[in-house]
C-alpha cells in the first residue's frame, strides 16, 4: 500500500470516527441540508411541472404559410416537403381552402350562417407549421421566416407574434424566478452547512492542533472534514428526495383534481432521473463546499 | 549543543539559531539574542526558572512560532520563513514531548501513537508492527486498547514519548518530560530519551530538575530572562 493510499484510508477512517464521535452534529448537518434541498426540490418540481404545462400550451403555437392561388397539387406537395425540412420545423400539414373554411365556420358558432352568403371561398390554402419546443420563440420564428423567405408559391407568413412573446416571457419568468430562488436557497444552505461543520471542527479543535503538531499537512487535516461534508451532503440529498417523493405521492390526488378543474388537463410528474441526480449532486457539492468554507473560516481565525 | 559560531557553523548541526529574539509584547522579550547549535546524537538539557523562555525556544524550533529577530535553521530549512505547507514535512522529522502531553482523549493508546505514522502515510500493517514495538519499548503494550484518560500520569507521559519516538525522529524536543513523575519513573523515562540520543537523535530536554541534570552529566544550557547565561560542556554521563 503506497503512502498516498494509506493517507486516503486514514482520511476515510478519521471522517467515520468523526461522525461516530459527534452523531448529533452530523444528524443536524444532514437534516439541515435535507430540508434546504427539500425546499429547492419542491420549487424545482413546481417549476418543471409549470414548464411542462407551458410546453403543452406551446404546442398550440402554429405558423401559417399562406399559399398563392392556383398552385397545382404537385407544387403544393413539393412545398410541403421543402418546408418540412426547414430549420426548427417539427411537422407541417397542408390545409386546403375547404378545410380552412370548415374550421372558420366551426369557430364562428352561431354566426356561421353569415358565411352562407359567400359566392366563393375567400380563404387560401396554407401550410400549418409546428415548431420543435426549443424553437418556439421569436428567434426560432425569425430563423424560419428567413428560411421560407422568397420560396416560390408562398404568399405570406402568419403567426401570432403577441402570443409567442407572452409565451416566451412566461417561460423566462418562471425560469428566472426558479434560478433566483434556487440561488438564494443554495447560498443559505451553504452558510448553514458551513456553520454546522464549523461546530464539528470546533468540537475537534484539540485533535486538529495535535495532528498538526505531529506533522499533519493542511490536506491531511482538512480531508476528513471535506469527506464528512461530502457524505453529509449526499445523505441530505437522499433525505430530501425521499421526503419530496413522499409529499408528492401524498398530494398527487388533490393536485390532479385541481389541475383538471382549472385547466382541463392534469399530467403532473415527479422529477426526472437527471433532476434527481442533480439534487444529489447539489447536496454533495453543498456539503463539500460548506466544509471547505468552514475550514477556511477556521484557518483564518487561527 | 554549543553557542553558534555564525551562519557557517558546524557541518553536522541539525538545529542552528542565529541571534534569535522573540517578543510577544513591544519592549518585552521572551528570548533575546539566542545563538545555539544542536548536532546529531547530542543530548542537551535546557534549564532555567519558569518564564525563562524554555518553552518558547522549543516552540520556535518546531515552527509553532516565528522569531521576531534572527534566523533558525532546522534540518537545513529556515523555519523563520517556511509557510504552513512546508512546516508539516519538517515536523514529521521532529518528535515533541509536550509538557501537557497533548494526547487524543477519544483515541486509544495504539491510535495515539499511530497518528504520528498516519501523517507520513505508513501502511496499516507496518503501523501496527511499529506501534506495538514502540509501546513495548515504553512498557505500555498491555494498555494499547485503553484510552489516555484511564492511564496514570506516568503512563500518559510514556505514551507521549512513544508517539514522539515512533517515527525515529532526527530531533527530539521534550518539555519537562518528567514533570510529575516519581524518581524511579523519572529515570525510566530519561533512559528512554537517552537511548534515542544513542541511536543518533539530537535530544533537547527542558527541565527544572537539577538533580536530573546532575545525574546525567550532559551539556547544559541555562536560560534566564530569555538570555543564555550558561552553556556548560559535557562532564561525563553517570548513566
Amino acid at each position: 500500500m503506497s503512502g498516498g493510499t494509506a493517507q486516503v484510508r486514514t482520511a476515510f477512517r478519521t471522517a467515520f470516527q468523526g461522525v461516530r464521535a459527534s452523531p448529533v452534529t452530523s444528524i443536524v448537518a444532514v437534516a439541515t441540508i435535507g430540508l434546504c434541498l427539500l425546499l429547492a426540490g419542491a420549487f424545482g418540481l413546481l417549476v418543471s411541472n409549470m414548464e411542462r404545462l407551458l410546453d403543452r400550451f406551446g404546442e398550440d403555437i402554429r405558423v401559417s404559410a399562406y399559399l398563392e392561388e392556383g398552385l397545382s397539387p404537385e407544387v403544393q406537395a413539393e412545398l410541403l416537403g421543402r418546408v418540412g425540412m426547414a430549420p426548427g420545423v417539427e411537422r407541417v400539414e397542408l390545409v386546403t381552402p375547404e378545410q380552412a373554411l370548415a374550421r372558420f365556420r366551426a369557430a364562428q358558432g352561431e354566426r356561421a350562417a353569415l358565411l352562407d352568403g359567400l359566392d366563393r371561398n375567400p380563404l387560401p390554402a396554407s401550410l400549418e407549421i409546428a415548431l420543435v419546443p426549443e424553437q418556439r420563440n421569436q428567434a426560432g420564428l425569425e430563423v424560419l421566416r428567413e428560411a421560407l423567405d422568397g420560396l416560390p408559391g408562398i404568399a405570406e407568413l402568419g403567426y401570432g407574434a403577441e402570443w409567442i412573446e407572452g409565451y416566451e416571457q412566461a417561460v423566462g419568468l418562471i425560469r428566472g424566478v426558479g434560478i433566483s430562488i434556487g440561488g438564494v436557497l443554495a447560498l443559505a444552505t451553504l452558510l448553514i452547512v458551513a456553520n454546522t461543520i464549523r461546530l464539528s471542527i470546533y468540537a475537534r479543535r484539540e485533535e486538529i492542533e495535535i495532528v498538526q503538531l505531529v506533522g499533519g499537512s493542511p490536506a491531511f487535516v482538512s480531508s476528513p472534514f471535506l469527506l464528512e461534508g461530502l457524505a453529509q451532503g449526499i445523505a441530505g440529498g437522499l433525505l430530501a428526495l425521499a421526503l419530496l417523493f413522499a409529499f408528492y405521492r401524498l398530494m398527487l390526488p388533490g393536485l390532479e383534481e385541481g389541475l383538471e378543474l382549472l385547466l382541463g388537463y392534469a399530467e403532473p410528474a415527479f422529477l426526472g432521473a437527471a433532476a434527481c441526480a442533480w439534487l444529489l449532486l447539489a447536496g454533495a457539492a453543498l456539503g463539500f463546499v460548506g466544509a471547505g468554507v468552514a475550514l477556511l473560516q477556521d484557518g483564518a481565525r487561527r | 549543543m554549543r553557542a553558534s559560531a555564525g551562519p557557517a557553523g558546524s557541518a553536522g548541526a541539525l538545529v542552528r539559531l542565529f541571534h534569535v529574539s522573540k517578543s510577544y509584547l513591544a519592549g518585552s522579550w521572551a528570548l533575546r539574542d539566542v545563538s545555539l547549535e544542536l548536532v546529531k546524537g547530542e543530548f542537551v538539557f535546557l534549564t532555567g526558572p519558569s518564564g525563562a523562555g524554555k518553552t518558547t525556544l522549543m516552540r520556535l524550533i518546531f515552527a509553532a512560532e516565528h522569531p521576531s529577530e534572527g534566523q533558525i535553521l532546522v534540518l537545513g530549512r529556515n523555519v523563520s520563513r517556511v509557510g504552513p505547507a512546508a512546516v508539516a514535512p519538517l515536523r514529521r522529522r521532529i518528535g515533541v514531548v509536550f509538557q501537557d502531553f497533548k494526547l487524543l482523549p477519544r483515541r486509544t493508546v495504539e491510535e495515539n501513537v499511530g497518528v504520528a505514522l498516519d501523517v507520513v502515510g505508513v501502511s496499516q500493517r507496518d503501523k501496527r508492527a511499529r506501534v506495538f514495538a514502540m509501546l513495548k519499548r515504553v512498557g505500555l503494550q498491555h494498555r494499547r486498547y485503553h484510552h489516555p484518560l484511564s492511564l496514570s500520569g506516568g503512563e500518559q507521559q510514556r505514551l507521549a514519548i512513544a508517539r514522539a519516538l515512533v517515527n525515529d525522529p532526527e530531533i527530539l524536543l521534550a518539555d519537562e518530560p518528567t514533570g510529575n513523575l516519581d524518581p524511579d519513573l523519572t529515570l525510566e523515562i530519561m533512559d528512554l530519551i537517552a537511548d534515542a540520543a544513542s541511536r543518533g537523535t539530537a535530544v533537547f530536554v527542558a527541565t527544572h530538575d537539577h538533580s536530573l541534570v546532575e545525574q546525567y552529566g550532559r551539556r547544559v544550557v541555562r536560560l534566564e530572562d530569555g538570555e543564555i547565561v550558561q552553556d556548560a560542556p559535557v562532564r561525563g554521563s553517570r548513566r
